[in-house]
């Protein structure tokens, strides 16, 4: 009982400190954009949020990195008339800092008990550093780069 | 012929008069049905709403709050447990916050405060909430003294006081600059009440508070789901508790509309027996009594639930508050946002009127289809 009551007497206080989680809220993700593959609403899930570019200037929402991928690998399967010559960025998000990341130059994490609204993702990191750390935090298998990821690594 | 309508509008018409030649009765019914309702709806919709309120404020708190314990108790923490802090991977900021309450003596009242940087306050100069202002008296611009440890009171002016429109949290709130926070509590330098923690990707949050309970053994990480988790069970709670009161006016509602509605005096069996014997189906009676029931039910349930979303949102629930809100000696003045939950009434609808009305029926429909004869004889 004397833990709740102090638990609930710090949250008097806890409105003061808004500014910082306010604009951690800004996401550039359309309410309305659905994930190119799956169909569901990217912006309820900003931490996962990807993109892909095409040359005609369009931009694929996806809801994981692993959905990005799939579409990347099937382009013309989702987006007919498309070739996966024409994307020509993909962009993902960086775990700790939620910040866009060039998908090419991204370390990804996998079989970690991370998981997205896909389930089991590639978690995309800057550094190699920040890789290393999450897969040993969270019992990730193996750390692998863009070029080694294979339709069959994200099935 | 007569259509189907008409048959319903005649034998409503049939309900209403027979319901109107036992007046003083049935009004007795009426007015203790929608009490019960009221008093239950009202319940209802005053937890919900206090819930939100809650909920609302907690949206913008920080996402962890950590806590130093020293022999259990909380202490001030030492400012350089937010390097360490800030150093774990995910996390964006650690805030230092110095906050404490204020003992009035003079009223007997409990003051939260607040050191902020905002431009706001300046030395000398602080902003207060509207249940402050109102227990001292004060207008802006006003001098208030606050006793402090050393000889000398703190006298502070009132920069600002916050609109007490809608915040539970804000009426006893007073804001002043860490400096004067200082002095009031002569409290130590380099030492905060506790930390106010920001990770970027919510996800990691619990491995955060993981990570800082392990680095400082003698820390508290308190996560922001786990307050709500707490306000809401908090909240739940009292509920609960104001329900178990009413408990006992509750049951002896079903006793009384269980021997209201199950029950049929000798005067209600011949009355059937004589319906039955001029012509009517059992499935008229039935459809009768239905209609009895409905006319009862209906307006009860419709009263009571105006009548309590009238008392919960525009006179902010008093029969309600003192037990809910909180132990303050300052309440927040505050009127609730009006949502009403269509679930809850539904749920509060199958609880109450429908096992009524199916009450009603079942032991006319006994008599029903008994032999209109022995209906009028026994």
């Amino acid at each position: 009982m004397k833990n709740i009551t102090t638990l609930c007497l710090t949250i008097a206080l806890f409105w003061t400190t808004t500014l910082l989680a306010a604009d951690k809220g800004a996401s550039p993700v359309p309410a309305t954009a659905k994930c190119a593959v799956c169909g569901m609403f990217v912006a309820k899930y900003p931490e996962w949020a990807s993109t892909a570019r095409f040359k005609d200037g369009t931009l694929s929402y996806y809801d994981g990195p692993k959905d990005m991928f799939n579409h990347y690998f099937n382009t013309t399967r989702y987006t007919p008339g498309k070739q996966q010559a024409d994307i020509i960025t993909l962009t993902v998000k960086d775990y700790y800092s939620l910040t866009p990341l060039d998908a090419k130059t991204a370390y990804y994490v996998i079989g970690s008990d991370v998981s997205g609204p896909m389930g089991q993702e590639l978690v995309p990191f800057r550094t190699e550093k920040d890789a290393r750390a999450f897969k040993m935090d969270h019992k990730g298998k193996r750390i692998i780069r863009f070029a080694e990821v294979t339709p069959l690594s994200i099935k | 012929m007569i259509t189907t309508r008409e048959r319903h509008r005649n034998i409503l018409d049939f309900a209403l008069s027979s319901l109107g030649r036992r007046a003083g009765r049935n009004l007795s019914l009426l007015t203790m049905y929608c009490l019960l309702i009221f008093v239950l709806a009202s319940l209802l919709f005053f937890v919900s709403a206090l819930k939100r309120e809650a909920a609302r404020l907690l949206e913008d708190a920080p996402d962890l709050v950590v806590q130093r314990l020293v022999a259990g108790r909380q202490d001030l923490i030492p400012e350089n447990y937010g390097a360490g802090i800030a150093a774990i991977r995910g996390v964006a900021h650690v805030e230092p916050r110095l906050w404490g309450y204020y003992f009035d003596s003079w009223n007997g009242a409990n003051y939260t405060v607040i050191a902020s940087d905002k431009p706001t306050v300046k030395d000398g100069i602080a902003a207060i909430g509207s249940g402050v202002a109102r227990s001292r008296k004060i207008h802006a611009g006003e001098l208030f003294p606050l006793r402090s440890p050393g000889t000398e009171p703190l006298l502070l002016e009132v920069g600002a006081i916050f609109p007490g429109t809608s915040d539970l949290m804000a009426a006893d709130l007073i804001i002043l600059t860490p400096s004067d926070f200082h002095t009031l509590f002569n409290f130590p330098q380099g030492k905060f009440t506790d930390l106010a923690v920001t990770v970027t990707n919510r996800k990691e949050l619990p491995m955060v508070a993981a990570k800082i309970a392990a680095l400082y053994a003698d820390s508290r990480p308190i996560l922001k789901s786990e307050i709500q988790r707490t306000y809401q069970s908090i909240f739940d709670w009292r509920g609960g508790m104001i329900l178990l009161v009413l408990l006992s006016a509750v049951l002896s509602f079903i006793i009384f509309a269980w021997d209201r509605a199950t029950g049929l005096s000798a005067e209600e069996r011949k009355e059937i027996g004589i319906l039955k014997s001029i012509g009517w189906d059992t499935s008229d009676v039935l459809l009768l009594k239905f209609w009895e029931g409905c006319a009862i039910s209906l307006p009860a349930f419709l009263c009571g639930v105006i009548a309590a979303y009238c008392h919960v949102f525009f006179f902010s629930a008093p029969f309600f508050s003192p037990v809910l809100k909180g132990w303050s000696i300052l309440y927040p003045q505050f009127q609730l946002v009006p949502v009403v939950d269509i679930s809850q009434l539904l749920v509060l609808f199958f609880f109450t009127v429908v096992p009524y009305i199916t009450a009603t029926i079942i032991p006319n429909w006994r008599t029903a289809t008994m032999d209109p004869d022995a209906a009028m004889r026994s």
